[in-house]
């Protein structure tokens, strides 16, 4: 199979690149691995907002920005490859996919590479214990699959995303009788959110003693400053927060750098969104645990970079298309996040003796253009 | 259990499929993964582990962590939380690593 | 924490083992991978990479910015011998032992 532009990773990020290319004509292939394009957009119920104004879309759920992002797709000319795994990578450079069948190699002018993150576990005696699973977890069976994990639960860790996953779960009638919170207060930011939680109690200073059960979850016991407490539930859901997806990028050869705002270890990139290997664009989550407008707006920046490399825009409405890009994600992105993602940019550059163009020192402050 | 009324999703779907797990026909809802189907008839742990043959079920429910293998008409160590339920699909717990050694693979 | 708490899910390897491997010298994911199999089940380390770090990072008291990740090979995720061989076009596939040919060689930026 032969194409300009390959994209891994059929999620918002990699969809939203796949468009941007589409349009300026150049040749996509999606391969995601999943049965559905999505990825983790697809189980997300709860209202996005910090949206890229240029899209029009408002504050919007999550699977209905979703369906947009799905159905334009569908009417483009971008080639999807469903059940098509990323599994290595050929002496040439090639990326090798597997559809369950067979392996072979796609040969590709350029490469975007948008796995997505994964959920940090978190370990305690119990956890491998059927009921115990991570928070996205729950969330894909009630909102996806529309079945309930259980009816009584225990939430690990108070995020924003373990407390919108309490109060999804709580919507849906499975009661969350505790959050466990290891630090001393409850960390998610989102006051409202803590709101329709506050009948549910809150344990901080707390860990998970242990999870017992004859062949699944059935009692939890807690570590409180006021000594165990015990609660009969069965499910445990643990939100230990996100990294990016790296294996990917190592199979290409990709370096690494560790910048703990953007979730840890991360395939190393520049401002063009490519990593050390030239051929091989990164893009959303992968790229730093971030907000949803962001994970759009790198998706952008990476097709826009990729299309200018290959010839299909020119590279003076690159840079200006970069620009709108990287102000706008300066706009929207948290301010520790993007002084992160601007940190490693700054750091990559100098590396690599590369010149940052004049708007890098426009979006490093953050929220200049206001 | 199975959602019936999701409090924001409408229902799409309520094609019915059936299918067995370790030999008892079940009933699950199409585009509803083996995993999930599984897990709305009640049955959360799916197999034991390799070595101390401990409980597994699903745990990512995204293809990542492994634990939710299964054995799917003969074919062993199958990722129940990305694959689909079918009409009539064998479904057996799993509980041992697949064997490679046996007479039936010539060794 | 409990010393016998499983970290590595696949191959069942605990707190203990882990730290075993470590008063044994192995400094790195990758060291106490080769002593203990941690890591080396079918997730390939996926779910423990962090976990495992942490304990890294407790023991030996280093950052963990300073505590590197698993080597990844392919093939990165579950497939089958099967499906490896059905249609490929021959052995120009990148060395799945690269790493033997580079040992000592990483990734870092
Ligand atoms: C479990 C979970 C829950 C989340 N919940 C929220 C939330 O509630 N609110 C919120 O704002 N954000 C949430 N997020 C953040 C969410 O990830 C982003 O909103 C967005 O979906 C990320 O987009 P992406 O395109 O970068 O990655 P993803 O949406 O993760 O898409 C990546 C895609 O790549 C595919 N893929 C991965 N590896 C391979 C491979 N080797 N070969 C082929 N395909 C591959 C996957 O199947 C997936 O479809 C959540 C993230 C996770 C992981
Ligand atoms: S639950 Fe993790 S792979 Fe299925």
């Amino acid at each position: 199979m032969e194409t300009d532009l390959l994209i891994i990773g059929g999620g918002p990020a990699g969809l939203h690149a796949a468009l941007t290319a589409d349009r300026a004509g150049a040749r996509v292939v999606v391969a995601d691995e999943s049965f559905s394009l999505g990825g983790q957009l697809r189980q997300q119920t709860q209202w996005l907002s910090n949206l890229p104004g240029q899209y029009g879309y408002g504050k919007k759920r999550g699977t209905w920005v979703n369906e947009q992002l799905i159905n334009q797709v569908g009417a483009s000319n971008v080639q999807v490859l469903k059940k098509h795994t990323m599994i290595g990578s050929y002496l040439n450079g090639n990326i090798g996919v597997s559809d369950g069948d067979k392996t072979f190699e796609i040969q590709s002018r350029k490469n975007i590479i948008a796995p997505g993150a994964q959920e940090e576990a978190k370990v305690f005696p119990g956890w491998t214990l059927p009921g115990v699973m991570t928070a996205g977890a729950a969330q894909i069976l009630i909102n996806r699959e529309k079945v309930l994990p259980g009816k009584r639960a225990v939430m690990v860790g108070s995020n924003d995303f373990s407390l919108e996953v309490a109060r999804q779960l709580n919507s849906c009638g499975i009661t969350v009788e505790a959050i466990v919170e290891e630090k001393n207060q409850i960390i998610c930011s989102d006051g409202e959110l803590v709101k329709t939680l506050e009948n549910v109690p809150v344990y901080t200073n707390s860990t998970i003693e242990i999870v017992t059960g004859a062949g699944e979850v059935e009692h939890v016991v807690i570590q409180t400053p006021d000594g165990l407490k015990e609660v009969n539930v069965d499910l445990v859901c643990i939100a230990n927060g996100f990294s990016p997806i790296l294996e990917p990028f190592e199979i290409m050869n990709c370096h690494f750098v560790y910048q703990k705002e953007l979730g840890g270890w991360l395939a190393a990139y520049n401002i063009h969104l490519q990593t050390t290997n030239p051929s091989c664009y990164i893009a959303g989550n992968a790229a730093g645990i971030t907000d949803f407008g962001s994970i759009l707006l790198t998706g952008e920046i990476a097709a826009l970079s990729a299309l200018e490399a290959m010839g299909f825009i020119s590279s003076a409405e690159g840079t200006e298309q970069k620009s709108r890009c990287w102000r706008e994600l300066a706009n929207l992105e948290s301010e520790k996040v993007l002084q992160a993602r601007t940190e490693m940019l700054a750091d990559y550059h100098q590396k690599h003796e590369l010149d940052l163009p004049d708007y890098f020192m426009k979006i490093k402050g953050g929220k200049m253009y206001g | 259990m199975h959602i019936s009324e999701h409090p924001v999703l409408k229902e799409k779907s309520n094609e019915k499929v059936f299918f067995y797990f370790n030999n008892h026909r079940l009933e699950a809802k199409k585009g509803q993964t083996v995993a999930a189907a599984l897990m709305a008839n009640g049955i959360r742990k799916l197999g034991v582990s390799r070595k101390l043959s401990q409980p597994r079920g699903l745990y990512c429910s995204n293809g990542r962590c492994t634990s939710c293998f299964v054995t799917i008409n003969g074919l062993d160590h199958v990722i129940s939380c990305t694959t689909l339920v079918e009409n009539n699909m064998q479904v057996f717990s799993n509980n041992n690593d697949p064997e490679i050694r046996g007479e039936k693979y010539g060794n | 924490m409990d010393k016998s708490t499983i970290v590595c899910r696949c191959e069942e390897i605990n707190v203990d083992e882990i730290e075993t491997a470590m008063k044994n010298g192995a400094e790195t994911f990758d060291d106490i991978k080769r002593l203990t199999r941690c890591g080396m089940g079918p997730c390939q380390s996926k779910t423990c990479l962090n976990p495992v770090r942490e304990i890294i990072a407790e023991y030996t008291g280093k950052p963990l910015a300073d505590i590197r990740i698993s080597r990844m090979r392919m093939p990165l995720k579950l497939v089958r011998m099967s499906a490896l061989t059905n249609g490929s076009e021959g052995g120009n596939v990148a060395s799945v032992f690269g790493e033997s040919v580079e040992d000592g060689e990483t990734n870092d930026e």
